[in-house]
């Protein structure tokens, strides 16, 4: 359980931001931090990370106390647990993808992990590539393989997929997703993708300047009302064309496109880009197996 | 997607199902659903909810007295009939509210469905989602 409560004054671009902010999150889970830039998602990261101290509060994890203001503990950045993963991948140009997850190890530690690392992330025809030889999505794949080399207990991930397209960004939300239950990790991810947050989190909470506004399983907390049909699905309006009185609404839901009706009145609320909750109820669809 | 407000009266459950039988202006519907009070707790007598159904869901027939297995009949006048090639879209002016249908430019031929004509609109039980 890491148990957080933080209070701080922090300048933001609008103005002054106080964040205040208290939650609690259970081991192995994976909690998304979500809401608009200069909400405070950063800031609670950096905290958390020991990179930026607050003026009040308390950090608990496992009952080992990381900050008491009161107490006047602070532990340092490199006595807390944490792999961290950025937007961008800020690895050793010079060194080979091996080289760099040896970096991060420190010299003389055991380096078998590492080997088991290459395997789970898939790095191994790359190991001994340069980062600038590398795609985006593989040098992401090197800096959650980097970010895990020093058996973190808490992964935390700032943006570290919206740099991708759609496709590698899948590809990397499964990796992600693997090492989290393989190294039982707690996990928190900053992340402005709806599809992306109900796939992956078990928990969301919202902010909105330095507050906390709404949190729960995330498919209840984004799609704001509870609707009875069991056939639901979150995906991203491709196109729209209008025939007769209906829209013909085709939508990305994960990999596959689908298209659905919609009326005249809705269809014009609709644009290309929007993110939609699907609802039908589980009687309608028909189930045929394949193989 | 037409939406009425409706109380409900009673929910009977069966495993993951559950028959909710709810009331709206005096007109009676039913709703099946994989939900029961225990998953969805807005599933109790005298509850307010959303009763949920598409356009194109709506059948309309000329008379309400067939013998039909529909369970949620809604009778009312037509008030607005916008024919396309294959499609036409009929509103009808029933006590829960305006409900729009969408159904074939055929349908419409052989029903002779008109400006002011008095219809009833139905709604399979399986077709009516619900939202608190």
């Amino acid at each position: 359980m890491i148990d957080v409560k933080l209070q701080k004054k922090l300048k933001a671009a609008g103005g002054d931001l106080f964040l205040d902010v208290e939650f609690k999150i259970r081991n192995g889970e994976l909690v998304t931090l979500y809401g608009k830039s200069g909400a405070g998602k950063t800031s609670i990261f950096r905290m958390i990370a020991g990179l930026l101290n607050p003026d009040k509060g308390r950090i608990d994890v496992d009952e080992v106390v990381w900050l008491d203001t009161e107490k006047k503990i602070n532990l340092p950045p490199q006595r807390r647990k944490i792999g961290f993963v950025f937007q961008e991948y800020a690895l050793f140009p010079n060194m080979t993808v091996l080289e760099n997850l040896k970096f991060a190890l420190g010299k003389g530690r055991d380096d078998l992990f590492i080997k088991d690392l290459i395997d789970i992330v898939d790095l191994g025809d790359l190991q001994y590539r340069k980062p600038d030889t590398l795609s985006g999505g593989q040098k992401q794949r090197v800096a959650l393989a980097r970010a895990l080399v020093q058996k973190p207990e808490i992964l935390m991930l700032d943006e570290p997929l919206s740099a991708l397209d759609y496709e590698i960004r899948n590809k990397l939300q499964v990796y992600i997703l693997q090492v989290h239950k393989e190294f039982n990790l707690t996990t928190i991810l900053i992340s402005h993708d709806i599809s992306e947050i109900i796939k992956m989190s078990d928990f969301l909470i919202e902010l909105d300047h330095g507050k906390i506004i709404r949190q729960g399983i995330p498919a209840e907390v984004l799609t704001n009302h509870k609707i009875s049909g069991k056939f639901q699905f979150v995906g991203e309006i491709l196109n729209i064309n209008r025939q007769d009185f209906i829209f013909i609404i085709t939508v990305l839901i994960g990999k596959e496109i689908i298209k659905v009706v919609a009326d005249e009145d809705e269809g014009k609320k609709l644009s290309i880009g929007d993110k939609v909750l699907i609802a039908s109820k589980a009687f309608n669809p028909i189930i045929h197996k394949i193989n | 997607m037409n939406t009425i407000i409706g109380k409900i009266v009673s929910v009977e459950s069966n495993g993951e199902l559950s028959l909710v039988r709810m009331t709206s202006a005096g007109l009676k519907f039913t709703s099946i659903v994989i939900d029961t009070p225990e998953t969805a707790a807005y599933l109790k007598p005298e509850n307010p909810v959303k009763i949920i159904f598409k356009e194109n869901e709506v059948i309309l027939a000329n008379r309400a007295d067939c013998s039909i297995s529909l369970q949620n009949k809604m009778p009312g006048e037509i008030i607005k009939v916008e024919s396309d090639k294959l499609l036409s879209k009929l509103v009808i002016k029933t006590p829960v509210g305006n409900i729009t249908s969408i159904i074939t430019s055929n349908a419409v031929k052989q029903l002779d469905l008109y400006l002011g004509k008095n219809i009833v609109a139905m709604v399979k039980t399986n077709e009516i989602m619900l939202s608190e």
